[in-house]
């Protein structure tokens, strides 16, 4: 038998490919191949049939050419809620990132400092992401269908309070623009229970806060900085990698979230059994949120400031 | 006889505590004293100094009382649900409408939650639950460990396109491949010829395997954000560890289970128990591969259902949800009480684990 001559560099990269064959081989079968295929259901009429999925190519019925991208059209020109949905994920993202990441922020910078009970406040605003993912936050929130009784009002358990309306009166504002104050009462309905999605974001920020070098600390006391000069020209430059990290995690876990309108309407088409269709929605979904988050990689990137 | 007494001093004299010179801090000072210390101090300041230190003093005083505040009214925020669940979970349906019970019930009744163990199947569910959980978190750690690993530190060809796939494995919402990995179970073709040979398929929904072979090979729940945590706890181990080994002849598989593992073992915990977790929680991906209530998760789901057969007797039944919310708060409380208690016990593993060998670094 010739023993293979092969150079330590080549030998190390044999290993290499050794240690991820397994994954490699799970994710052809798991993610790549049915990436592909959902991919090719998308410009096709796909139905189950028993023992295979029927897929045949889109016809316009109007003109009665085929037409590969009827999937796509129909669902932002013909579909009554997708389109609507859509905006209104996006929305809803766009109205949220900035209260999450600020808000985490400063949840991160009061529990970095030291007083009593700080390690019980931090195991209570991590709960959320113990919880938060499963069945038992859909039905806290009153966000699970209850079995097939749409008519049941949501039922949310979730600490609520009409903060804004309530303010807007003790200042003696009524009638200010309806369309303003609804848009207020719209972010501030549930801007208490963003608590529930911070946890994540509030850890990673801790930690970016206990890296901040001590000598930079104490350069700034001494130089006299108030909190407030020391959070803008210390803090916040130090923890700007990690303001864009949480940014970047707030946007996919928002969009990937299964309980969001475009992903309920994306699971009701896959019960009516059009998969085909299903997956241009997916498709297009998922290609509007890349080019948001590349969008805000972008700019971001501009304002990072890094260390070295 | 004055020997003595000067040895009895000397004696006594150890167990005497040795009384410190107080420094400046730990004088004890009375309110007024400290105030007329503190305007000396600023009679030798400029004004702006002066100025500063009384802001400093103020917020100094306010800050704490501010924040205490902040911090009561958020941790009551988050676990207003989970009060209220434990409050309403040991109350009869019908105190749910009195208005004059805010927080604790007039009448304890353990009824709810025999009920709720009844049509949850409760203890034969959790049974399978921690059975799959733990198998499939296990595989799936160390599946997704020696992965990230070979991310972590070899160099081959391809390997940008290959963490490209990864990354998209975390960005990828799971409902995009659902479809394709439903009908890969449901006609499931051991190597591409089993069909050739018997001229049929093998079913494997509502079987276990559905969950394990993902995790098997490294494909499971969020595996892409674990193999990608892996890969950062490696890449800041020293690469002297491996080169030690390999001095002393360890081959580099050796090496990783030698070596980089008992070196990685909080990543291990970490990625263990969000593992857990994640698999605990999950009723998205599992109610396509099961049809039938197999884990918590799923039997929770659909509990709505099952407790109006038991309860008013029919499935149908047009059942407010203010009256049936007594039985599934205490459904949802006996099905995260054992996430919750692990979380208790394991809390600084939890956080640590997210924010040392996290995302930070990226």
């Amino acid at each position: 038998m010739k023993r293979l001559n092969l150079s330590y560099e080549k030998k190390k990269g044999l290993y290499g490919y050794g240690f991820i064959a397994l994954w490699f081989v799970g994710a052809l079968m798991f993610f790549i191949v049915p990436l592909i295929k959902s991919f090719y259901y998308s410009f096709h009429v796909v139905t189950p049939e028993t023992g295979y999925l029927d897929i045949k190519p889109l016809v316009d019925n109007l003109t009665g050419k085929t037409n590969i991208f009827l999937n796509y059209k129909n669902a932002f020109m013909t579909d009554p809620n997708f389109r609507q949905y859509l905006v209104e994920v996006l929305k809803d993202m766009a109205l949220n990132l900035p209260v999450i990441v600020v808000f985490s922020l400063f949840v991160a910078i009061i529990i970095n400092q030291k007083f009593r009970g700080r390690t019980f406040a931090r195991a209570v605003f991590f709960l959320p992401v113990i919880i938060a993912t499963g069945p038992v936050y859909a039905i806290i929130t009153g966000d699970l269908d209850t079995g097939g009784n749409s008519e049941a009002a949501q039922f949310s358990t979730m600490f609520e309070a009409d903060m804004v309306d309530q303010l807007l009166e003790f200042i003696g504002i009524y009638g200010f623009g309806t369309t303003f104050t609804e848009m207020l009462t719209e972010i501030t309905s549930d801007i208490l229970n963003l608590v529930w999605k911070c946890g994540i974001q509030i850890i990673i920020f801790l930690s970016a806060l206990q890296g901040i070098p001590a000598s930079a600390k104490e350069a700034a006391a001494i130089e006299g900085a108030t909190s407030w000069e020391f959070f803008w020209k210390i803090t916040l430059p130090y923890i700007s990698p990690m303001i864009l990290v949480n940014i970047v995690y707030t946007v996919i876990d928002a969009f990937t979230d299964p309980t969001n309108k475009v992903m309920e309407r994306l699971l009701s088409v896959q019960n009516e059994w059009k998969y085909g269709y299903s997956a241009a929605m997916a498709w297009s979904y998922f290609g509007i949120i890349l080019v948001a988050l590349g969008i805000i990689f972008a700019i971001m990137n501009k304002l990072v400031w890094y260390d070295d | 006889m004055a020997n003595i007494m000067a040895g009895n001093k000397g004696f006594s004299g150890i167990f005497k505590k040795k009384e410190k010179e107080p420094t400046l801090s730990e004088v004890k000072l009375t309110r007024k004293e400290k105030r007329e210390r503190f305007k000396k101090r600023l009679e030798c300041l400029t004004p702006e100094e002066q100025r500063y230190l009384k802001r400093k003093q103020l917020v100094e005083a306010v800050w704490p009382i501010f924040r205490g505040v902040i911090v009561f009214g958020l941790c009551f925020i988050i676990l207003y649900p989970l009060i209220f669940m434990i409050s309403s979970a040991f109350r009869p349906s019908s105190d749910m409408n009195d208005p004059t019970i805010m927080w604790i019930p007039k009448h304890l009744t353990l009824s709810n939650l025999k009920d709720v163990i009844k049509a949850m199947n409760f203890w034969e569910t959790l049974g399978n639950t921690l059975v799959l959980n733990i198998g499939c978190s296990l595989v799936q750690v160390a599946t997704c460990a020696v992965t990230g690993y070979g991310f972590a530190r070899y160099q081959f060809k391809g390997k940008k396109i290959l963490f490209f796939v990864v990354i998209m494995m975390i960005l990828v919402p799971p409902q995009i491949i659902l479809i394709p990995q439903y009908m890969f179970f449901r006609y499931f073709n051991p190597l591409w010829i089993y069909n050739a040979i018997t001229g049929d398929y093998i079913n494997l929904i509502n079987t276990a395997v559905t969950m394990y072979l993902p995790a098997l090979t490294a494909n499971g729940l969020r595996a892409g954000l674990f193999i990608f945590l892996f890969r950062q706890s490696f890449r800041g181990l020293p690469k002297e560890l491996e080169d030690a080994a390999a001095l002393d002849g360890c081959s580099p598989f050796t090496a990783f289970i030698r070596v980089m593992v008992p070196n990685a073992g909080s990543t291990f915990l970490t990625v263990f128990l969000f593992s857990i977790v994640w698999y605990w929680n999950d009723y998205y991906v599992s109610t396509s591969f099961f049809t039938e209530n197999e884990t918590i998760a799923l039997t929770l789901k659909n509990l709505s259902a099952n407790i109006k057969v038991l309860v008013f007797g029919d499935a149908n039944a047009q059942v407010n949800t203010r009256e049936i919310i007594v039985w599934m708060e205490s459904a949802c409380l006996i099905s995260i009480l054992p996430i919750l208690v692990l979380y208790i016990c394991l809390q600084k593993n939890f956080t640590e684990g997210i924010a040392r060998s996290g995302l930070t670094g990226m």
